[in-house]
């Protein structure tokens, strides 16, 4: 005998999937697009025909020979030297998440062992600081920096991008100490451990899963920013979203919009990389917030 | 921990957050008290054969540089900046309501102030978004709950694109395809039978474009939240509420909403932060002329290449922080109670 | 108010079985406790009971509705789970008055039945209160609470009062057994702790991997055990048990020697004994041996013996005294003994007139 699974009426099963695959398609359908339209022509693309020519590409084969052309990535990253960008970026995200865990998990450890009470109007100082829009922040740099001559320079937004990080930073390094027992570092105290080599070498090791979520969250937090580094940085050493930004306003009238939708899927891809890999450690880290926040 | 290792260990962070967050705001604060100088004129008398002398105002470049370097924060204009036409506009508001014709003129000439329009728009985007992205993303934690277990990896790999991607790229993407030449447009277009609709057209169109890419872009947060907070649902209780003869729809409402409260304050609160600093989808979509917001008209005011209004700036910036200490307070008022109860 | 029968009962996950042909009448009114050691399948049959698992197979009938295809809800049951199962976010009163909330029961009946409910589980100082804000003890009666506050079918109680300490267990125990004798309705209850089992159960159901061992009264379960699973389980301490030769009534094992058995049985078996039947004698008797240890119980004396690679215990007055390797005598007399078969375990029944 076979016994029916009858926990769920099947209308609702059919619907909810369908809302699903819906929800699938409206989230993925954009990316995939985009991608598969940045190896056409312009005129297929943005089509005035028919959107169905960015599909098949018939302007694409009659200017190319091919239906698919490496013509956008060759202008943006040659002609448009979107390569340097990229260097640039490289250089900002890599050093804010290097900065930002070493300031945060040194903060984040003292905030969760301390018992006092200012720890909780730092925490709730944390979190006013992390509501602040960045573009007022940034309203505040430009006069002093230009003052103090630092303005353009790399090191000067990456600063910036590591103070602006901090606030969430603390919180969910703070948290993810709070879950360590805090009987680990004290027998390690006991053992014969100053405070900071309990930290370096006991907690630090245990802590790794949350370190890396949060360096995630700081990676994504530098990689995606605008606000900052289009008004902190000079034109040479512009990172990639200024970057796409500024071929907007210059590649739009030349009729080359296929530059920056070339140089928009290559800033994409790596996210789509990294979700791929680390999709575990991004729930958990939306997670730990939510679960101690 | 003793207070000497404690403040040893949180220095370096405290200190970033000091420099480069609350060090700004207080400059904020003191530029919103200046304004820029006025280009410095001499009058320049030219007298030319048979013409007589004529006496001419020129603006005279090197003083105005040299002023300009001396003062740079600009002369003291008090909290001129603040009520002027662009920001709170006391004295135009005080025009429109002792001369009007009915609230609709109100509203529409009120709108037509930069510093409404642009608070308005931010306030549609934090309070319509918020709660739609909330829902979605609920809904779409349920639809994922029930699905096969092999199906989930791949449905949440997609589900967070939207949230992951670099929001001026993704409002970028989104734009491209919904331009009258793209995809999304030209199927509106021959769906609704008008071949001149454009979204960027009209006001409400690209109003509701800004909306429903906010909503596309905040929901896989809420999902994720949500989809995680629902592995936690006590079975028991559940099953206890099946057996007290509860069905479907009471067992969400009665065990499943309260047990995700707590994480959809959290999710109302980072959102709501995040919304109202909306910035980069006005830049993507290029819906300036429809819609701006408190950010963007910062980012604009400091965009000028010749003439960065870091007065202007600096006011939108002390309201905006203003309107950001609103939003939070409650949150504020709250955590301290509870701290203080404990 | 029903009888509960289940028809051959299966369960299975893939190939691992979780319950094999449970097959039992439940009589209205009845108190039946499940017993078992832990993973032999009680939760499982009584979570099949109650609709929360599938049925691989076999029919249950709860009065005269088969209820396999049923949901929990139109079951007509209440459960008390191990972990209570309350609402978190509901007080007390509200937590009790759900069932009737959900069942559409009428507004107007909400409030009588929720303070008769209260009172019976002594809760009404508590009504206002969070769980959260409750005890062990406190949460176990507001979950008896809302199991009562209607009147069901069946009550299933799986391990209620296994959070509880030892003091608490006894009071509430106590609760339970009034309690269903007032409100009179068939009652399953899922436990491992056999003095619950004894000291609650109309019947007892013991349970090992799966199959049910004995289905029987209390006295019945500790007089006459159904096989020597049964027996090594109940009572505490275990029955003693010693595999021997029989031959023409006579055991002989290890140091042990017991005439006067049944006749109708020849080759190995098991002998068994409880420690309490057995007594200490200086001189003769059917078995002597080394003392191994020797603990006071407070109202006895407990001896035990290590023969071959088993231990036998045998109980004597509190006064009794021995030193570990003394030799000491016991007396087994044959009416004391049970024998069971050595390979299957099971009972060997006595013939009349032996
Ligand atoms: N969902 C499942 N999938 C596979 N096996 C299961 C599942 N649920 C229970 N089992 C197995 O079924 C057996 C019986 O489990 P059950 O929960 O009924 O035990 P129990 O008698 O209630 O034990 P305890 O006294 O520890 O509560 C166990 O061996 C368990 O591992
Ligand atoms: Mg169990």
């Amino acid at each position: 005998m076979i016994v029916k699974k009858r926990r769920r009426p099947l209308p609702l099963t059919v619907l909810s999937t369908t809302f699903v695959l819906l929800w699938v398609l409206m989230a993925a359908f954009p990316f995939i697009w985009t991608v598969w339209g940045s190896f056409k022509v312009e005129q297929d693309f943005f089509s005035r025909d028919s959107w169905w020519f960015a599909i098949e590409g018939p302007r694409t084969i009659a200017q190319t020979g091919s239906a698919f052309t490496g013509d956008g990535y060759y202008g943006a990253w040659v002609l448009r030297d979107f390569f340097s960008s990229v260097v640039n970026t490289i250089i900002v995200t890599v050093s804010v998440v290097v900065i930002s865990l070493t300031f945060g998990t040194l903060g984040g450890y003292a905030l969760a062992r301390s018992g006092y009470r200012y720890t909780f109007w730092l925490l709730m100082l944390a979190l006013v600081f992390r509501a602040m829009p960045h573009i007022t922040l940034v309203s505040g740099y430009l006069l002093p920096f230009f003052e103090m001559n630092i303005w353009g320079h790399l090191p000067t937004a990456i600063i910036v991008l590591v103070a602006i990080n901090q606030p969430f930073t603390l919180w969910m390094l703070h948290s993810f100490f709070l879950s360590i027992p805090k009987d680990l570092d004290e027998s390690a105290m006991v053992d014969g451990c100053s405070r900071f080599q309990a930290f370096r070498m006991v907690v630090i090791p245990v802590m790794w899963p949350g370190v890396i979520t949060t360096g995630l969250f700081s990676f994504l937090l530098a990689y995606n920013d605008f606000a900052v580094t289009a008004m902190l940085l000079s034109q040479p050493n512009q990172t990639m979203v200024p970057k796409i930004a500024s071929f907007l306003g210059t590649i739009q009238q030349e009729g080359n919009v296929m530059f920056a939708v070339a140089a928009v899927v290559s800033a994409t891809a790596p996210l789509f990389v990294l979700v791929m890999f680390f999709q575990r450690q991004i729930v958990s880290g939306l997670t730990a917030g939510a679960v101690k926040g | 921990m003793p207070h000497k290792a404690f403040f040893a260990f949180i220095m370096p962070s405290l200190l970033a957050m000091l420099l480069f967050i609350a060090l700004p705001i207080v400059s904020v604060a003191v530029q919103s008290l200046y304004v820029q100088h006025e280009r410095v004129v001499t009058e320049v008398e030219t007298c030319a054969p048979f013409a007589g002398c004529t006496t001419e105002t020129r603006v005279d470049a090197e003083a105005t540089e040299k002023l300009r370097h001396a003062e740079p924060l600009g002369r003291f204009n008090g909290f001129g900046t603040y009520l002027d036409r662009n920001h709170l506009a006391t004295a135009e508001i005080g025009a429109i309501l002792a001369d009007n014709a009915g609230f609709a003129d109100i509203a529409s000439r009120i709108y037509n102030l930069p510093f409404y329009r642009a608070l308005a728009f931010t306030l549609t985007y934090t309070f319509v978004v918020t709660p739609l992205a909330m829902l979605l993303g609920f809904c779409i934690a349920l639809g994922v709950n029930a699905i096969p277990p092999f199906y989930k990896g791949p449905v949440i790999f997609f589900s967070l694109l939207p949230m992951i991607v670099t929001p001026l790229v993704g409002a970028l993407i989104l734009y491209w395809m919904s331009s009258p030449q793209g995809i999304l447009g030209a199927t509106l277009q021959s769906l609704l039978n008008d071949p001149t609709l454009s979204l960027k057209s009209s006001a409400v169109l690209t109003w509701v474009t800004l909306l429903v890419y906010g909503i596309w872009h905040n929901a896989p947060f809420s999902f994720v939240v949500f989809y995680a907070g629902l592995q936690t649902v006590p079975h028991d209780t559940l099953e206890s509420a099946m057996i007290d003869g509860a069905n479907r729809w009471e067992r969400i409402r009665f065990v499943v909403i309260p047990h995700l409260m707590p994480l959809a304050t959290f999710v109302a609160l980072v959102q709501l932060m995040d919304n109202f600093r909306v910035f980069e989808p006005i830049v993507g979509f290029s819906a300036e002329a429809n819609a701006t917001s408190l950010s963007w008209s910062i980012f604009n005011d400091l965009r000028g290449q010749v003439d960065q209004l870091f007065g202007s700036a600096a006011a939108t910036s002390m309201l905006t922080i203003v309107g950001v200490v609103i939003l939070l307070s409650p949150v504020l008022v709250r955590t301290w109670r509870e701290f203080n109860r404990r | 108010m029903a009888e509960i029968r289940l028809k051959n009962v299966s369960k299975r996950w893939h190939n691992f079985v979780g319950v094999n042909n449970f097959d039992l009448d439940i009589a209205d009114r009845e108190f039946l406790v499940l017993l078992g050691p832990s993973g032999c399948g009680k939760t499982t049959t009584m979570r099949m009971i109650a609709g929360l698992d599938d049925i691989s197979e076999g029919e249950i009938w709860l009065g005269d509705r088969m209820v396999n295809n049923l949901e929990p809800k139109d079951r007509d049951i209440s459960m008390v789970f191990q972990s209570y199962g309350l609402y978190p976010n509901m007080t007390v009163y509200e937590n009790i008055r759900f069932p009737l909330r959900v069942r559409k029961v009428p507004k107007e009946l909400h409030h009588e039945k929720v303070m008769q409910a209260a009172r019976m589980v002594e809760l009404v100082d508590f009504l206002e209160r969070r769980p959260a804000a409750l005890s062990g003890g406190q949460r176990q009666r507001v979950a008896l609470g809302r199991a009562i506050v209607r009147q069901p079918a069946a009550f299933l109680m799986d391990e209620p009062l296994s959070n509880l300490d030892a003091k608490l267990r006894v009071s509430t125990r106590a609760q339970i057994k009034n309690l269903q004798h007032t409100l009179k309705v068939t009652t399953i209850y899922v436990t491992h702790d056999q003095i619950e089992a004894m000291t609650l159960a109309d019947r007892v159901v013991v349970m090992n991997r799966g199959v049910i061992q004995q289905v029987g009264t209390p006295t019945d379960i500790y007089d006459n055990p159904a096989n020597t699973f049964v027996a090594s389980f109940i009572g505490s301490p275990a029955m003693n048990l010693v595999s021997g030769d029989i031959e023409n009534g006579t055991f002989r094992g290890p140091g042990i020697t017991i005439a006067g058995l049944q006749t109708n049985v020849k080759g190995p078996v098991t002998l068994g004994f409880r420690a309490e039947d057995a007594s200490l004698v200086s001189e003769g008797g059917e078995f002597g041996a080394e003392v191994y240890s020797m603990e006071l119980l407070g109202e006895a004396t407990m001896a035990s013996f290590r023969i071959g690679d088993q231990l036998v215990s045998i109980k004597s007055g509190k006064e009794y005294r021995a030193e570990i390797g003394d030799v000491v005598h016991a007396a087994i007399p044959a009416s004391i003994c049970h024998l069971f078969d050595t390979d299957t375990g099971v009972r060997i029944a006595r013939t009349p007139g032996n």
